[in-house]
């Protein structure tokens, strides 16, 4: 296990159903991720990218397979702990297409919310929050409800959250599907920065191929196994 | 720590109160039925109280009139007062009577009395007008809830009675105005038929003259005697059957209205049903209109327990402001209504008991809600 490792799978394994409904959605995916590493997970509609994604991020259960986040085990053919949501708040940071903020907190309390649950004082979240809020300049609506902002404003709120409880992994999920090229492009680019700065791995789904140059490496899903390529000068080479 | 219930429902400010105060509304009509019998156990009192004598003498086997026909002679009351430890003693009847008015028969409860005896059934208190009856035939008091005004002539059998006084607040049992006449009238309405039945008795060789009829003897002791012993003493005359006050406040407040508070209770415990099932069915929907935010909450970590303390806080939250609207509402309607309604401080407490338990009982389709959300909802759309 090498230290910039922030994530590692292996022979994951994922089936559904059973007798005439079983249905096998990964079978043996392998593949590490460092930190500082801004990675994008495509395949084709239905191959299972999500189930991958909520694998990791301690969601869904797998069949079989490891999982380890940074040094620590976390899944060895069962849950090595029952408090996957506890490694999920403590560990994880999630991004989705929709910005997704509770819509009856505030800017500054959605992103206080996972530092105060995870025993952090009011006064050190609400410092955390203000810096993450200088960060993606939209300090001045910390006190604003989601309702008073803009998509890509609600978005940036939506990353800083994702940030607040300083994760190992931030985990996007189709984060500029709603958004207009330009704005895309400043989404991934901020995933890029955030990954470097933050020294965070980010794994980002996405169907949009023009964003695939940004970032550094490539997880494909194929057969039902997850297949890595690298970006050279903003071309994947498989 | 962020109280989650607190920012959720100052969100939806303006819809979580009208939703209580509809659910208030259901508690107000809980409060109205509970003041309803309460408003019946004092109306049944009211005679009882006024009049405050200490011994009832029926006829033998009955429960007394308020409860079922009853009838003596009108000279036991002498007899009576010999009695060591009797103080006072007076004939009393009781009747039904339809008082003809402009808008149609009034009912009421005619009270007859002597006005020249020791006991008086008007309470001073109560007379708001006019005075009490001091002549023997053809006066009247009347509660002022039946609309008659002083020195109006109302028209009774073959006579006419003159409104000489009015009452306050005085209702029977059955929650019909009291009126008070004299006795001799009151027998003559009750026991006295008309000259052809008399002809016709007559004839038969039956004797219904005699009008000297009571439904009741009431009799009052004097201070010092015991009444246990003055009521056993009673008893040892044949044909009649004695009640100490107490006795026979037993049987107007638990025998008579046990009908109807079974009725308002059966009312008051299907109406709380209805309005746990109501909140139950509202905190239901508030959690499905949430079960976005609930998936999103619990994929980024946070703990069950914080999200079912919101659930539960805000049910809390609703069953309180319902109660509280309920109040209100009950205070603002309760003397609109025609009979007594009385609206207790123990009644509402228990209400309050019974709307946060009905709260808890109701959060839990919530929290199972909770429970059962799958936080990878959150993710893929």
């Amino acid at each position: 296990m090498n230290a910039k490792q922030a994530i590692k799978v292996e022979n994951l394994v994922k089936n559904f159903g059973k007798g005439d409904s079983f249905v096998e959605v990964i079978n043996g995916a392998s593949f590490e991720v460092n930190k500082g590493e801004l990675v994008a997970l495509v395949a084709p509609s239905g191959a299972g990218k999500t189930t991958l994604l909520m694998m990791i991020g301690c969601v869904e259960e797998p069949t079989n397979g490891t999982i380890w986040l940074g040094e620590e085990k976390i899944y060895d053919n069962k849950w090595l702990t029952k408090e996957t949501r506890k490694i999920r708040r403590e560990k994880i940071g999630f991004i989705f297409q929709a910005h997704y903020l509770i819509p009856f907190l505030n800017i500054l309390e959605n992103i206080t919310l996972v530092p105060q649950t995870n025993g952090v004082s009011e006064e050190e979240s609400k410092k955390i929050a203000f810096e993450l809020l200088k960060y993606f300049e939209i300090e001045d609506k910390a006190y604003a409800m989601t309702s008073e902002l803009s998509g890509g404003q609600n978005q940036r709120a939506a990353i800083a959250r994702a940030l607040a409880n300083k994760p190992q992994i931030i985990l996007a999920d189709e984060p500029t599907a709603a958004l207009d090229s330009k704005r895309s492009v400043d989404v991934v680019k901020m995933l890029k920065k955030i990954a470097i700065e933050q020294d965070v791995a980010v794994i980002m789904v996405t169907h949009d191929e023009a964003m695939l140059p940004l970032c550094d490496r490539i997880l494909k899903i194929e057969n039902k196994q997850v297949v890595s390529s690298k970006i050279v000068k903003d071309k994947v080479i498989l | 720590m962020i109280n989650l219930a607190q920012k959720e429902i100052a969100h939806t400010l303006g819809k979580f109160i009208v939703t209580a105060m509809g659910v208030g509304m259901l508690l107000g009509i809980v409060l109205i039925m509970m003041g309803v019998y309460r408003g019946m156990v004092i109306d049944a009192q009211v005679l009882l109280n006024d009049l405050d004598v200490d011994f009832w003498i029926v006829q033998e086997n009955t429960l007394g009139p308020f409860a079922e026909s009853s009838r003596i002679h009108e000279d036991l009351k002498d007899t009576i007062k010999v009695i060591r430890g009797i103080d006072k003693s007076e004939g009393i009847t009781f009747q039904n009577l339809q008082l003809p008015s402009k808008e149609g028969a009034i009912r009421v409860f005619a009270v007859g009395f002597d006005p020249f005896g020791d006991i008086s059934p008007i309470n001073p208190k109560r007379l708001i007008k006019g005075r009490s009856i001091n002549k023997s035939h053809y006066e009247m008091v009347v509660s002022d809830k039946t609309g008659f005004k002083l020195r109006d002539v109302i028209r009774l059998g073959r006579d006419d009675y003159k409104v000489v006084g009015i009452t306050h607040g005085t209702v029977s049992s059955g929650g019909d105005p009291l009126v008070y006449i004299s006795l001799k009238d009151a027998q003559e309405l009750q026991f006295l038929y008309s000259n052809e039945r008399i002809r016709a008795d007559r004839a038969r060789g039956i004797n219904t003259l005699n009008s000297h009829i009571v439904n009741a003897v009431i009799a009052t002791k004097k201070s010092g005697y015991d009444t246990n012993i003055i009521a056993k003493d009673l008893r040892r005359f044949k044909h009649q059957s004695v009640y100490t006050k107490k006795q026979e406040k037993t049987i107007l407040t638990k025998n008579l209205i046990k009908m109807a508070s079974k009725q308002i209770g059966m009312f008051t415990v299907i109406l709380v049903i209805v309005s746990t099932i109501i909140i139950a069915l509202i905190i239901y929907t508030m959690t499905l209109e949430k079960m976005k935010e609930i998936a999103i909450m619990k994929l980024i970590g946070i703990p069950n327990s914080m999200i079912i303390k919101m659930i539960v806080q805000e049910t809390l939250i609703m069953g309180v402001l319902a109660f509280i609207s309920g109040n209100i509402f009950a205070h603002l309607i309760y003397a609109k209504f025609p009979k007594r309604v009385v609206l207790e401080i123990p009644d509402a407490s228990m209400l309050f008991i019974v709307v946060i338990f009905a709260s808890i009982l109701a959060s839990l389709v919530g929290v199972k809600k909770v429970i059962s959300a799958d936080p990878s909802e959150a993710i893929g759309g």
